[in-house]
Protein backbone atom coordinates (compact mmCIF):
# COMPACT_ATOMS: atom_id res chain seq x y z
CA UNK A 1 0.00 0.00 0.00
CA UNK A 2 0.99 3.31 -0.92
CA UNK A 3 0.40 6.14 1.12
CA UNK A 4 -0.22 9.73 1.11
CA UNK A 5 3.21 11.13 3.18
CA UNK A 6 6.37 8.32 3.96
CA UNK A 7 9.52 8.15 4.97
CA UNK A 8 12.00 5.32 5.60
CA UNK A 9 14.32 5.39 7.96
CA UNK A 10 17.37 2.75 8.17
CA UNK A 11 19.92 1.82 11.40
CA UNK A 12 22.52 -1.23 11.53
CA UNK A 13 22.66 -2.54 15.18
CA UNK A 14 24.99 -5.26 16.47
CA UNK A 15 22.63 -7.12 17.84
CA UNK A 16 20.63 -10.73 16.06
CA UNK A 17 17.85 -10.07 14.33
CA UNK A 18 15.65 -12.90 16.75
CA UNK A 19 16.76 -10.21 19.56
CA UNK A 20 15.79 -7.24 17.68
CA UNK A 21 12.56 -8.07 16.85
CA UNK A 22 12.10 -9.19 20.83
CA UNK A 23 12.94 -5.59 21.52
CA UNK A 24 10.47 -4.60 19.07
CA UNK A 25 7.65 -6.67 20.90
CA UNK A 26 7.86 -7.73 24.61
CA UNK A 27 7.16 -4.95 27.42
CA UNK A 28 10.13 -5.45 29.38
CA UNK A 29 12.73 -4.11 26.08
CA UNK A 30 10.39 -1.21 25.16
CA UNK A 31 10.39 0.15 28.33
CA UNK A 32 13.77 1.26 27.83
CA UNK A 33 13.63 2.65 24.30
CA UNK A 34 9.74 3.42 22.85
CA UNK A 35 9.10 7.24 24.44
CA UNK A 36 10.17 9.83 22.56
CA UNK A 37 13.11 12.43 23.84
CA UNK A 38 11.89 13.61 27.09
CA UNK A 39 9.15 10.77 28.21
CA UNK A 40 9.32 7.77 29.49
CA UNK A 41 7.34 4.99 28.63
CA UNK A 42 6.12 2.74 31.87
CA UNK A 43 6.12 -1.54 31.52
CA UNK A 44 2.84 -1.78 32.76
CA UNK A 45 1.04 1.28 30.18
CA UNK A 46 2.00 -1.44 27.40
CA UNK A 47 0.13 -3.52 26.16
CA UNK A 48 0.97 -6.19 23.78
CA UNK A 49 -0.99 -9.32 21.78
CA UNK A 50 1.47 -10.30 19.41
CA UNK A 51 -0.54 -11.68 16.77
CA UNK A 52 -1.89 -9.97 13.42
CA UNK A 53 -5.09 -8.43 14.64
CA UNK A 54 -3.82 -7.83 18.16
CA UNK A 55 -3.65 -4.72 20.09
CA UNK A 56 0.06 -3.10 20.67
CA UNK A 57 -0.36 0.13 23.04
CA UNK A 58 2.13 2.13 24.81
CA UNK A 59 1.38 5.00 27.57
CA UNK A 60 3.84 8.05 27.00
CA UNK A 61 4.73 9.61 29.93
CA UNK A 62 5.91 13.10 29.79
CA UNK A 63 9.30 13.73 32.34
CA UNK A 64 8.34 17.40 33.02
CA UNK A 65 4.78 17.35 33.28
CA UNK A 66 3.59 14.19 33.88
CA UNK A 67 0.80 14.52 31.39
CA UNK A 68 0.04 10.97 28.96
CA UNK A 69 -0.31 10.32 25.29
CA UNK A 70 -1.19 6.81 24.18
CA UNK A 71 -0.10 5.35 21.46
CA UNK A 72 -2.66 2.72 20.03
CA UNK A 73 -2.00 0.22 17.23
CA UNK A 74 -3.09 -2.98 15.70
CA UNK A 75 -0.55 -5.68 14.41
CA UNK A 76 -1.16 -6.61 11.00
CA UNK A 77 1.41 -8.63 10.21
CA UNK A 78 3.91 -10.45 12.90
CA UNK A 79 6.78 -12.84 11.28
CA UNK A 80 9.75 -13.38 13.94
CA UNK A 81 12.31 -12.38 12.82
CA UNK A 82 11.92 -11.01 10.03
CA UNK A 83 8.71 -8.37 9.60
CA UNK A 84 6.32 -6.44 11.79
CA UNK A 85 3.61 -4.43 10.60
CA UNK A 86 0.96 -2.27 12.31
CA UNK A 87 -1.22 0.49 11.86
CA UNK A 88 -2.40 3.45 13.99
CA UNK A 89 -6.12 4.56 12.91
CA UNK A 90 -6.15 7.40 15.11
CA UNK A 91 -2.88 8.90 13.28
CA UNK A 92 -2.92 11.44 9.81
CA UNK A 93 -5.44 9.77 8.61
CA UNK A 94 -3.95 6.48 9.17
CA UNK A 95 -0.61 5.21 9.60
CA UNK A 96 1.09 2.04 8.27
CA UNK A 97 4.55 1.07 10.23
CA UNK A 98 6.60 -1.62 8.56
CA UNK A 99 9.66 -2.79 10.37
CA UNK A 100 11.83 -5.10 8.78
CA UNK A 101 15.11 -6.60 10.15
CA UNK A 102 17.68 -7.75 7.47
CA UNK A 103 20.97 -10.00 8.74
CA UNK A 104 24.24 -7.91 6.98
CA UNK A 105 26.37 -10.87 8.80
CA UNK A 106 26.96 -12.88 11.89
CA UNK A 107 26.78 -10.02 14.41
CA UNK A 108 24.61 -6.85 12.60
CA UNK A 109 20.66 -6.54 11.41
CA UNK A 110 19.84 -4.01 9.77
CA UNK A 111 16.60 -2.13 10.92
CA UNK A 112 14.36 -0.45 8.24
CA UNK A 113 11.51 1.11 9.36
CA UNK A 114 8.88 2.91 6.79
CA UNK A 115 6.05 4.65 7.61
CA UNK A 116 3.05 5.41 5.57
CA UNK A 117 -0.20 7.02 5.69
CA UNK A 118 -3.10 5.30 4.24
CA UNK A 119 -4.40 6.99 1.41
CA UNK A 120 -7.42 9.51 2.69
CA UNK A 121 -10.40 9.36 0.42
CA UNK A 122 -10.03 11.87 -2.01
CA UNK A 123 -6.67 10.69 -2.60
CA UNK A 124 -6.53 9.59 -6.88
CA UNK A 125 -5.52 6.47 -8.02
CA UNK A 126 -2.97 8.55 -10.44
CA UNK A 127 -1.57 9.77 -6.75
CA UNK A 128 -1.46 6.51 -5.23
CA UNK A 129 0.73 5.07 -8.35
CA UNK A 130 2.92 7.70 -8.60
CA UNK A 131 4.26 8.16 -4.82
CA UNK A 132 6.31 6.21 -3.69
CA UNK A 133 9.31 8.18 -2.92
CA UNK A 134 11.93 7.25 0.03
CA UNK A 135 12.49 9.84 2.70
CA UNK A 136 15.87 10.50 1.70
CA UNK A 137 14.75 11.33 -2.01
CA UNK A 138 12.09 13.58 -0.81
CA UNK A 139 14.20 15.31 1.46
CA UNK A 140 16.63 16.15 -1.45
CA UNK A 141 14.31 16.78 -3.67
CA UNK A 142 12.29 19.53 -0.89
CA UNK A 143 16.23 21.04 -0.05
CA UNK A 144 16.45 21.60 -4.35
CA UNK A 145 13.35 23.22 -4.83
CA UNK A 146 13.45 25.41 -1.83
CA UNK A 147 17.36 26.05 -2.60
CA UNK A 148 15.82 27.80 -5.55
CA UNK A 149 13.36 29.40 -4.17
CA UNK B 1 4.03 24.86 12.77
CA UNK B 2 0.84 23.04 13.46
CA UNK B 3 -0.97 22.34 10.17
CA UNK B 4 -4.20 20.19 9.96
CA UNK B 5 -3.35 16.30 8.68
CA UNK B 6 -6.22 17.04 6.16
CA UNK B 7 -3.96 20.34 4.83
CA UNK B 8 -0.67 18.09 5.22
CA UNK B 9 -2.22 15.21 2.97
CA UNK B 10 -3.18 17.71 0.23
CA UNK B 11 0.08 18.86 -0.36
CA UNK B 12 1.31 15.31 0.21
CA UNK B 13 -1.23 14.08 -2.81
CA UNK B 14 -0.04 17.47 -4.62
CA UNK B 15 3.05 16.23 -4.69
CA UNK B 16 2.04 12.32 -5.63
CA UNK B 17 1.98 13.41 -9.69
CA UNK B 18 5.64 13.51 -11.70
CA UNK B 19 4.32 16.43 -13.69
CA UNK B 20 3.43 18.51 -10.68
CA UNK B 21 6.55 18.02 -9.66
CA UNK B 22 8.09 19.43 -12.19
CA UNK B 23 5.60 22.42 -12.59
CA UNK B 24 6.78 23.21 -8.82
CA UNK B 25 10.68 22.74 -10.16
CA UNK B 26 9.98 25.02 -12.53
CA UNK B 27 7.93 28.11 -10.54
CA UNK B 28 11.61 27.54 -8.06
CA UNK B 29 13.50 29.03 -10.68
CA UNK B 30 11.06 31.58 -11.85
CA UNK B 31 7.20 32.79 -12.24
CA UNK B 32 5.40 31.93 -14.85
CA UNK B 33 2.23 32.17 -17.07
CA UNK B 34 -0.35 28.95 -17.61
CA UNK B 35 0.77 28.43 -21.16
CA UNK B 36 4.70 29.14 -20.70
CA UNK B 37 4.06 26.29 -17.60
CA UNK B 38 2.39 23.85 -21.14
CA UNK B 39 5.00 24.05 -23.63
CA UNK B 40 8.21 21.88 -22.03
CA UNK B 41 5.47 19.70 -20.68
CA UNK B 42 3.87 19.23 -24.36
CA UNK B 43 0.77 19.27 -22.25
CA UNK B 44 -2.39 21.00 -23.13
CA UNK B 45 -3.21 24.25 -21.61
CA UNK B 46 -6.12 22.60 -20.07
CA UNK B 47 -4.21 20.00 -18.83
CA UNK B 48 -1.60 22.15 -17.03
CA UNK B 49 -4.51 24.16 -15.59
CA UNK B 50 -5.68 21.24 -14.12
CA UNK B 51 -2.46 20.17 -12.36
CA UNK B 52 -2.24 23.77 -10.97
CA UNK B 53 -5.47 24.11 -9.72
CA UNK B 54 -4.56 20.49 -7.67
CA UNK B 55 -1.39 22.47 -6.53
CA UNK B 56 -3.43 25.87 -5.59
CA UNK B 57 -5.94 23.76 -3.63
CA UNK B 58 -2.65 22.15 -1.09
CA UNK B 59 -1.30 26.04 -1.20
CA UNK B 60 1.97 24.78 -2.79
CA UNK B 61 1.82 27.54 -5.54
CA UNK B 62 0.00 30.90 -5.49
CA UNK B 63 -2.08 32.77 -8.82
CA UNK B 64 -1.66 36.99 -9.32
CA UNK B 65 -3.78 38.65 -12.37
CA UNK B 66 -1.64 40.92 -14.33
CA UNK B 67 -3.64 42.55 -16.96
CA UNK B 68 -4.68 39.52 -19.09
CA UNK B 69 -2.07 37.14 -18.09
CA UNK B 70 -2.58 34.91 -14.81
CA UNK B 71 0.94 34.20 -13.40
CA UNK B 72 2.34 31.39 -10.91
CA UNK B 73 4.31 31.57 -7.99
CA UNK B 74 5.44 28.82 -5.76
CA UNK B 75 5.04 29.20 -2.03
CA UNK B 76 7.67 27.76 -0.35
CA UNK B 77 6.81 28.13 3.16
CA UNK B 78 4.25 25.17 2.21
CA UNK B 79 7.16 22.85 1.57
CA UNK B 80 8.79 23.44 4.41
CA UNK B 81 5.72 22.61 6.50
CA UNK B 82 5.97 19.37 4.52
CA UNK B 83 9.57 18.94 5.34
CA UNK B 84 9.24 19.62 9.00
CA UNK B 85 6.63 16.69 9.19
CA UNK B 86 9.03 14.33 7.46
CA UNK B 87 11.89 15.91 10.06
CA UNK B 88 9.53 14.96 13.25
CA UNK B 89 9.11 11.63 12.75
CA UNK B 90 12.63 10.50 11.29
CA UNK B 91 14.18 12.39 14.70
CA UNK B 92 11.69 10.28 16.32
CA UNK B 93 12.69 7.43 15.04
CA UNK B 94 16.28 8.17 14.87
CA UNK B 95 16.12 8.98 19.06
CA UNK B 96 14.41 5.36 19.26
CA UNK B 97 17.00 3.73 18.02
CA UNK B 98 19.58 5.78 19.63
CA UNK B 99 17.94 4.64 22.81
CA UNK B 100 17.50 0.66 21.57
CA UNK B 101 21.71 1.05 20.94
CA UNK B 102 22.43 1.74 24.54
CA UNK B 103 19.85 -0.84 25.67
CA UNK B 104 21.46 -3.41 23.36
CA UNK B 105 24.82 -2.62 24.94
CA UNK B 106 23.57 -2.79 28.20
CA UNK B 107 22.38 -6.33 27.61
CA UNK B 108 25.50 -7.35 26.28
CA UNK B 109 27.08 -6.03 29.36
CA UNK B 110 24.72 -7.77 31.30
CA UNK B 111 25.56 -10.76 29.48
CA UNK B 112 29.03 -10.41 29.90
CA UNK B 113 29.11 -10.04 34.11
CA UNK B 114 27.01 -13.52 33.81
CA UNK B 115 29.77 -15.12 32.02
CA UNK B 116 32.38 -14.12 34.68
CA UNK B 117 33.92 -11.72 32.07
CA UNK B 118 34.71 -8.14 31.99
CA UNK B 119 32.33 -6.20 29.55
Amino acid sequence: MTGTGELTYRRIHHASRELLFDCMTTPEHLTHFWGPAGTSTPIDGIVIDLRPGGVFRTTMVNDADGSTHTMRAVYVEVRRPERLVWVEPDVEGGMRTTITFVALDDTRTEVITHQTNVPAAYLGPEARAGFSTSLDRFDAYLAHLTAHA
Amino acid sequence: MPVADDELSLVFSALADPTRRAILERLAVQDATVSQLAEPFALTQQAVSKHLKVLERARLISRTRRGTARSCALDADRLDVVAGWIAHHRRMWADRHDRLDRHLAALRAERHDDEGTPP
